[in-house]
């Protein structure tokens, strides 16, 4: 406050001097008072310009693997023109899977004795400053291993993260990388906002006919929204926060190379808690509304497999 | 001419301009090392944002992307640009218009698309776009940068995905050279686009009408003017309110029992808000005809005959039209309608869609 107090009166003192430079030599006393009192602002300024000291301090790398798998097996995408349909949903519905994939943003890691790492965040329309943002999807393999830099050294215990990209990110407008949309982000654009969270496949027990947004025997379920309103309850807000604890604590330090595997389970996602998927009449997820059960079972469909020290 | 006589005056025994060249420079290099100082752009610079003082706060993300000469510039050449569409025949100037306010033809009630193709509502006016909270008749967008995206993605508009607009302009050299002078990057990207056709609407700001003028004290209204002021005051300003000319809320003003188009409802999923539309800003009025979403009415007096005898009921009709006795809609007399017309027409902004700032160039 002190400091932006102190910017506001030497703006007013600049525009005081500048007048009064047109009448320099006629009036020079107003002049050096001015410049005094500007003088004084100027010089005291310069106290906050000087940088705490800073503790040396002992950074690593910490990596976070996601691995997607479907119920105790393994998963993996085939092409949408594939007949085979080699997984069975919570209503014995066959199917295939042709995209899955998940923004992850807002990491943070913690740990016993109070470590904290959180992932810098940057929107900006420069791919090369969008910081914080990762689309992990299982049909890029690199999209899954997500390097944390300069993470603090200590023991760490805890990973939190958002799935989805929350309104923070959305009221900066466009941004460029991972949420461009000609770059493949998913952005929503007639409810301006990001898809969070997206499977498709399809299944013999979604209809046969095409519809307008959807092709035959699709399955597309598509999460997103988030936004919050006070005065409308009914909007839907399907960003969601995982808090996950490690099995074990692992150590960050600089010749040290930890990594977490976190397990995404697609069968907690459309078989979960809060939502079992009926492909015969849950096929075509485009919208909040439609998306905010299956989006409750993000909370636990994110489990940390195993840690590797 | 008066004639300045000097002499060099002594301070502390040093010749006093050595001493206000010496501070000078001392303030000078000083203050160049905190960025709290922002410069205050030139008040004739007319590439510089500036809010008029009587407008709420700026909703646009300046801080992302700061208005410049060279990015309104070429956000104006998108503007006026067809490749935005698929077949390169549709541009935003083709729905949005300066003489109109940047609203559509009247020949054109609903939008005109590629290959011809009808769109479903009317296009809106471009203006105070810097200080909206929600855009399109929906509120599906909440933020400026998004807004283009819906006209060139939409099927029944430009028809063009994305991706493909990147790619043919990062294949025109042209562009590619005023996107690498404006961002200084080496490839256009979405947000680069985006963020230029933002700078150029963020300008699009109309202040100036006639009732601007009444407002500062510049202006007496004409008696019918002004008598249609205090009916609007009255009958009007509940929704159409403060210096923007609408709540932005959503409301069902009466259109219709039934819904073709839910309106806010799509956005929300809420049955609440079926038939629900965005309340226009009333800047400009005159010359945005046809009228409502859906493009319903084509004069101001066949507005106002439907808010005093022609509304219809449905459940989500907005309770501001509930009458005591039963009836909908806002009770105003031939005469009364004449004179709020009258005012209306004060809210015309010419030197807004007379503004050299935002013609074509080539």
């Amino acid at each position: 406050m002190c400091c932006a107090a102190r910017g506001v009166i030497q703006t007013v003192a600049y525009f005081f001097i500048f007048k009064i430079l047109n009448m320099y030599l006629s009036n020079y006393k107003a002049l050096c008072f001015a410049l005094s009192i500007l003088f004084v602002f100027s010089a005291c300024r310069k106290e906050d310009d000087v940088p705490e000291p800073a503790e040396p301090q002992e950074f690593g790398t910490f990596d976070l693997v996601f691995d997607n798998v479907y119920g105790d097996g393994e998963l993996s995408l085939v092409g949408t023109d594939d007949e085979n349909f080699d997984y069975v949903n919570g209503n014995n519905q066959d199917f295939n899977i042709t995209l899955l994939g998940y923004y992850i943003t807002k990491i943070e890691l913690t740990g016993p004795n109070g470590e904290y790492y959180a992932d810098e965040m940057a929107t900006s329309a420069d791919p090369d400053e969008v910081k914080g943002f990762y689309h992990v999807l299982e049909s890029d393999a690199n999209s899954r291993t997500i390097r944390l830099n300069e993470v603090p050294a200590g023991k760490y215990d805890r990973v939190n993260f958002t799935i989805g990209v929350d309104a923070d990110a959305v009221s900066e407008g466009a941004t460029g990388g991972v949420l461009d949309p000609a770059e493949g982000g998913w952005l929503w654009n007639w409810d301006a906002g990001y898809i969070g969270f997206a499977f498709e496949g399809r299944s013999p027990a979604s209809p046969a006919e095409a519809t307008q947004w959807a092709p035959e025997n699709a399955v597309q379920l598509h999460i997103g929204g988030w936004k919050d309103l006070p005065d409308n309850p009914s909007m839907v807000n399907n960003v969601k926060r995982n808090s996950i604890p490690f099995p074990s604590s692992v150590s960050v330090g600089e010749r040290l190379e930890p990594n977490a595997h976190i397990e995404m389970n697609l069968l907690t996602m459309i078989a979960g808690p809060h939502a079992t998927v009926d492909f015969s009449t849950t096929f075509s997820v485009h919208a909040p509304a439609l998306g905010s059960e299956i989006a409750k079972n993000l909370a636990t469909a994110f489990t940390v497999d195993h840690v590797h020290q | 001419m008066r004639k300045i006589t000097f002499s060099i005056p002594e301070f502390y025994g040093w010749p006093t301009h050595l001493l206000v060249g010496g501070l000078l420079c001392l303030l000078l290099a000083g203050c160049r090392s905190d960025d709290q100082v922002e410069p205050l752009p030139a008040p004739d610079d007319p590439y510089a944002f500036v809010a008029p003082a009587n407008f709420p706060p700026a909703t646009y993300t300046f801080d992302n992307n700061p208005v410049s000469e060279a990015g309104f510039r070429l956000g104006k050449r998108l503007f006026f640009d067809p490749i935005l569409s698929l077949d390169n025949t549709v541009s935003c100037n083709s729905c949005h218009n300066q003489s109109l306010a940047f609203a559509d033809f009247p020949l054109h009630p609903v939008s005109i698309g590629v290959g011809g193709a009808t769109g479903t509502r009317n296009a809106p006016q471009l203006v105070n776009l810097a200080f909206r909270r929600e855009f399109f008749w929906d509120g599906g967008a909440t933020h400026l940068d998004f807004v283009p995206l819906n006209a060139i993605e939409n099927p029944v508009e430009m028809q063009e995905e994305i991706g493909r607009v990147i790619d043919k302009l990062n294949a025109d050299p042209e562009y590619s050279g005023l996107f690498g002078e404006v961002f200084g990057q080496n490839r256009i990207n979405t947000p680069q686009l985006l963020h230029a056709l933002s700078q150029f609407m963020a300008l699009m700001i109309s202040n100036q009408s006639l009732y601007d003028q009444h407002l500062a004290g510049e202006y007496s209204l004409e008696p019918a003017e002004a008598r249609g002021l205090a009916l609007f005051e009255t009958h009007c300003q509940g929704c159409h309110s403060g210096i923007l000319l609408t709540d932005e809320s959503y409301r069902n003003n009466g259109l219709d029992s039934s819904f073709t188009d839910v309106g806010r409802e799509l956005i929300t999923a809420y049955e609440g808000d079926r038939g629900k539309f965005m309340v226009p800003s009333l800047r400009n009025v005159a010359l945005t005809s046809p009228y409502m979403h859906n493009a319903r009415f084509n004069s101001l007096q066949a507005v106002l005959d439907h808010y005093s005898d022609g509304m219809v009921d449905s459940p989500s009709l907005d309770p501001t039209f509930r009458r005591e006795d039963g009836r909908l809609g806002i009770p105003l007399s031939e005469t009364e309608k004449s004179d709020l017309i009258a005012f209306l027409k004060t809210l015309t902004d010419r030197n807004f869609t007379n503004n050299p700032l935002f013609f074509k160039e080539q």
